[in-house]
């Protein structure tokens, strides 16, 4: 350029030039400028090239080689704009509605002729380059030859050429991406999509097939085409003959497409469009192996699937360009400066492999974050399943290795949570299920607990604003079929399984502890120790804290073991007195269990109460045999049936060990009652100086009735066995004379004598005087049959309401404390007139040695005494409490 | 908690203690600390769930064997519509000696002085172990109503009682400017 600069602008040289040299000068320019106009726009026709060599030559003379190269140039542009790059374009005018089409969308053109007319394009525009470049090989000779003739000094005549081709190189590709059209980055994308589709379900048969054949190394090696080392990837699949000449034709026609967009200037386009071609049929297969199914592992197939499929196209069109180039390189010179990384255009062996590994990188990542947020938005519905569907926590427990993105599962996770468990309309056994197994899935996921603490959280928060939080947890702890929903309930779910466990670990621990005595222990504990994961919260303590004990986490929830013993021991006091047996076997085994876990102390009186249930056994039998030696050990009852002593089993309790026991006052029938003060008087006698109190009101009976036409068994309470035994001396009571004569309140008789009613063994009937019921029994039942009462044998307890319980529940006996608690809060309020709340708090610490003792939060103790201050009995004033006068 | 009452406990004993030579061993002195403490939290346990109206008593904040007690006057006397105010200090050897109860709030009475001290027998000579906390505020409150005028501490008041009328302005004189 500077050479030319001087040559044009330096008048003295145009001084020195002669009229005659003027007149060369000009004459021969316009006979170049002739024959590049002929030698370009002519079709092949290479007549005008000797012509053409001269003119340069004569030019040349002159010193003007840059004005010829110039000019050809950019006639070289203007052709090429015109017969190459609008040629080209106008192929894919018809398709130019698909620009605004979404990349993802099926295009609805027809496949072959989109296919053909690519290929047409590519091919016309390639041979009006190929014809430019020879043209342009034609100046490159004539400049060479003028220099030859010179015999000047060598000039650079390979940098000459390669500047040129550059240049050339340049010039159409900015031609081209000056006037590329939006559709075509579509129709390349489509394209690529369809090849790729095409080639897989070619090569989703071989793996299939591959996978059922034992693979052939030694075969591979004759294969010569792909046999290349890379590395430690194992891509040499086994290729099946006319498969693979299927295949390389398929790899062939893409492979060519790909090398003329290069050619053209489109690398960085093509390997784009090929690219997210493959990423979104990796993304389809991910979809579609992955599915909803999580009971298999999928990880490993979609990784062999990679290798299978995309990674054995990328090898072999890697390859296949990699042989044109290797030949072609010299000529063309591939490097567009629009490929920003020539990844895969230098031949040889060593870099295929490089790009294949790059690939393979972006391929599997994509494939395992695909994976994952499959697996992360489906979060909620694995853990519902979550023992089936642990192999999809394995595969969501590597994909988060590979890409680190926890962050993403746990707030994804928490809000399904909100969203579809934390609402009124879930059953609490329910979200405790959920809970649990949130915890052992993501136990696996995440062994030192950090997003379990994060994803825990809410649940438990929640579950702490349940009222019956604690007794499905306690139902959970002791019942092996792990709640009340038993039917649906998933045994891997029941808590007494993490007892067992739990049993287990302490007994490891154990040992542990020995060994950590041991300085090479200590050592090799040190060196196993791994930092928390970067998102573990530094307030929530450290990693020896955070071991995730799942009986610990569910207790958590409750707060106190206290509360949960509590509600245990309400829950086996209502089971003991339930039953009829002495069998407790089960009950002392969930006892030992809790024991290892909650400490002996706290679980005393539990173990006392099954004392006394093994205690009752005895004493029963030993009553029972002093019994059969005495004469009168049976009543006659009515007219026909006969109770021996035998039938009474009674279970003897230590009242002042077992919750508060609800006792209703209630008549036995006569008979019955003597049987039981009998009984009472052998137990005295066995036990002086102990006594026996009966609490007539619990307890349940056997009993078979007899009627006209048919026989039913029942078991029922005292209080139902007491109602119908009325009915034996007298067919129709009246309700109030009724209610009398067992001795409990009318209302008690109305609820409790439904339960016959529903049997349709007695009818209730208006008696003459309107407020009093009068109640028939029904001999007959083929009179009533219609009413379609059932019939037959029942096995149910009649105890169905709330009030039937024979235990007081815990959220009775919770009021009950909190009144003793109000009496102390009045009683120091009476005599210090005011007080703070932590003074109230420390003060009924310190003195309300009731049983239990106060253990309530400062929280709880807050809400109470609001509770108190909304019934008046109680001011607050600038946080002081004082009595309401 | 308990453990710092006991240890509180043991301190005020101690000049007890030396003054006494003929103690026993320490082991069986804390044994009976242990029982008072235990009598005590009882005694309160049984007085909050009593609910008798017009007496009351608790335990000062970090201290069970100090308390202060609530009396208000009976209906139908002199003392009506009053509210009193007690201390009360137990022994170490409580229940077998009385508390030693006094009148905080100035109590214009026959037998009550001018520093609060009370005469009443049960509190002296004829107290008993079976007498507790509940039982000491009854007879006082109902000490106020009938008055031993026999062998007064107030012979002011003693020679007012028979005026009922002006007793009862006195009362609440005194009672207005106390407060």
């Amino acid at each position: 350029m500077e050479e030319l600069n001087s040559c044009f602008f330096n008048p003295s040289i145009l001084d020195s030039l002669s009229e005659d040299s003027l007149h060369e000068i000009i004459g021969s320019y316009n006979g170049f400028c002739d024959a590049t106009q002929s030698l370009l726009t002519g079709n092949g026709d290479l007549s005008v090239a000797p012509d053409f060599v001269s003119h340069v030559h004569a030019l040349c003379k002159h010193r003007l080689h840059s004005l010829v190269q110039d000019h050809f140039l950019r006639v070289l542009e203007e052709t090429f704009e015109r017969n190459g790059a609008s040629r080209f374009w106008r192929h894919f005018d018809p398709y130019s509605h698909v620009a605004g089409l979404n990349k993802n969308d099926d295009l609805d053109i027809d496949e072959d002729e989109i296919q053909s007319v690519l290929y047409n394009a590519l091919e016309e525009v390639t041979l009006e380059k190929q014809y430019q470049e020879k043209c342009l090989l034609m100046l490159v000779h004539g400049l060479q030859s003028y220099q030859d003739q010179m015999l000047e000094d060598k000039h650079d005549f390979e940098g000459e050429r390669s500047y040129l081709t550059s240049k050339y190189q340049w010039i159409v590709s900015s031609v081209l991406m000056a006037t590329l059209p939006r559709h075509f980055p579509v129709i390349l994308h489509w394209y690529f999509k369809r090849k790729l589709e095409e080639l897989s379900t070619i090569m989703d048969e071989e793996f299939c097939d591959d996978a059922s054949q034992n693979k052939d190394g030694m075969d591979l090696d004759e294969k010569g085409k792909v046999c290349n080392k890379v590395g430690e990837m194992d891509v040499d699949e086994c290729y099946n003959d006319h498969r693979f000449s299927e295949n390389s034709r398929l790899v062939k026609n893409i492979g060519k497409v790909v090398l003329d967009l290069r050619n053209l200037g489109f690398t960085s386009m093509a390997e784009d469009a090929y690219a997210s071609a493959m990423f979104l049929l990796l993304k389809a297969k991910v979809n579609d192996v992955a599915g909803d199914d999580y009971r298999s592992s999928v990880l490993q197939s979609i990784k062999s699937w990679i290798q299978a499929v995309p990674l054995q196209f990328l090898h072999a069109l890697l390859v296949y360009l990699g042989d044109v180039v290797s030949y072609e390189s010299t000529s063309s010179g591939l490097k567009s400066p629009l490929a920003p990384q020539p990844s895969s255009c230098c031949p040889g062996i060593n870099t295929p492999s490089e790009g294949l590994v790059r690939w393979k990188l972006r391929l599997e990542y994509f494939a395992y974050e695909t994976l994952q947020d499959l697996r992360i938005a489906k979060l909620f519905e694995i853990i519902v399943d979550y023992p089936e569907s642990s192999s999809a926590i394995e595969d969501l427990k590597l994909c988060l290795e590979y890409t680190g993105q926890h962050s993403k599962l746990v707030e994804s996770f928490i809000s399904a949570l909100r969203y579809r468990l934390l609402t009124a309309g879930a059953s609490t056994n329910d979200i405790l299920h959920q809970y649990v197994s949130t915890i052992k899935a993501l136990r696996t996921i995440d062994p030192a607990g950090v997003f379990l603490e994060a994803v825990g959280e809410p649940i438990r928060d929640y579950l702490r604003g349940r009222r019956d939080t604690i007794k499905c947890i306690v139902t959970m702890l002791t019942d092996g079929t792990g709640g009340n929903s038993s039917s649906s309930a998933n045994p891997g779910d029941s808590l007494l399984e993490e007892l067992n466990r739990d049993e287990e670990i302490q007994e490891n621990a154990g040992v542990d502890d020995d060994f950590n005595s041991d300085d090479r222990q200590a050592w090799i504990n040190a060196m196993r120790w791994q930092p928390d994961p970067v998102e573990a919260d530094p307030l929530k303590g450290s990693r020896n804290q955070r071991k995730v004990d799942i009986l610990g986490m569910i207790v958590g929830i409750i707060g106190s073991k206290d509360q949960l013993v509590h509600e245990y021991r309400t829950m086996l006091a209502e089971k003991l007195l339930n039953k009829s047996d002495y069998d407790i076997d089960s009950e002392i085994r969930t006892l030992e269990l809790l024991k290892i876990h909650f400490g002996e102390s706290s679980l005393q009186k539990c173990e006392i109460m099954l004392n006394d249930l093994i205690g009752s056994k005895r004493t029963n039998s030993n009553i029972k045999a002093t019994i059969s030696q005495l004469p009168q050990t049976s009543v006659e009852v009515g007219d026909s049936a006969i109770i021996s002593m035998d039938v009474i089993s009674a279970t003897i309790i230590s009242s002042n060990f077992w919750p508060p026991i609800q006792d209703e006052p209630l008549n036995l029938p006569e008979p019955v009652d003597r049987l039981l003060s009998d009984y009472a008087k052998r137990f005295s006698e066995i036990k002086t100086p102990r006594k026996l109190q009966w609490k007539k009101s619990l307890g349940t009976i056997k009993l078979e009735l007899q009627f006209q036409d048919r026989e039913m068994q029942f078991t029922v309470a005292p209080v139902h066995a007491s109602i119908i035994m009325k009915f034996q001396d007298q067919p129709s009571w009246t309700a109030k004379n009724l209610a009398a004569a067992i001795g409990i309140p009318a209302d008690a008789l109305n609820r409790r004598i439904n339960f016959w009613i529903s049997k349709g063994i007695i009818t209730e009937s208006q008696g003459e005087d309107s407020s009093d019921h009068v109640y028939n029994i029904v001999e007959n039942m083929a009179e009533t049959s219609k009413n379609g009462a059932s019939a037959g044998t029942q096995d149910l307890l009649g105890g169905d309401e709330e009030e039937d319980r024979s235990v007081a529940s815990v959220e009775n006996q919770l009021l009950k404390e909190m009144t003793v608690y109000e009496k102390f809060i009045m009683g120091m309020l009476t005599n210090f007139g005011s007080m703070a709340l932590d003074r109230i708090h420390n003060t009924l610490k310190m003195f309300c040695i009731a049983d239990p003792p106060y253990d309530k939060s400062l929280q709880q103790l807050q809400s109470f005494l609001s509770g108190l201050v909304s019934e008046e009995k109680l001011e607050l004033r600038d946080g002081m409490y004082f009595l309401k006068k | 908690m308990a453990t710092n009452t006991i240890h509180g406990n043991n301190e005020s004993a101690q000049p007890n203690n030396i003054a006494s030579s003929k103690q026993p061993l320490p082991p069986a002195k804390t044994v009976d600390s242990q029982s008072v403490l235990r009598r005590l939290q009882s005694e309160l346990m049984a007085l909050m769930m009593s609910g008798d109206s017009g007496i009351s008593a608790f335990p000062e904040e970090d201290n069970i064997f100090f308390w202060k007690g609530t009396i208000s006057g009976s209906k139908d006397t002199v003392f009506e519509g009053t509210e009193y105010k007690l201390s009360l200090s137990f022994p170490n050897d409580y229940p077998f000696k009385p508390p030693k109860v006094k009148f905080e709030t100035t109590c214009f009475h026959p037998n009550v002085d001018v520093h609060g001290n009370i005469c009443l027998d049960i509190l002296q000579d004829k107290w008993s172990s079976a007498y507790d906390v509940r039982t000491i505020l009854i007879s006082i409150q109902s000490l106020l109503g009938e008055p031993n005028i026999s062998s007064p501490l107030n012979p002011q008041a003693a020679q007012l009682w028979s005026n009922q009328e002006e007793y009862r302005k006195t009362v609440e004189k005194l009672y207005k400017s106390g407060n």
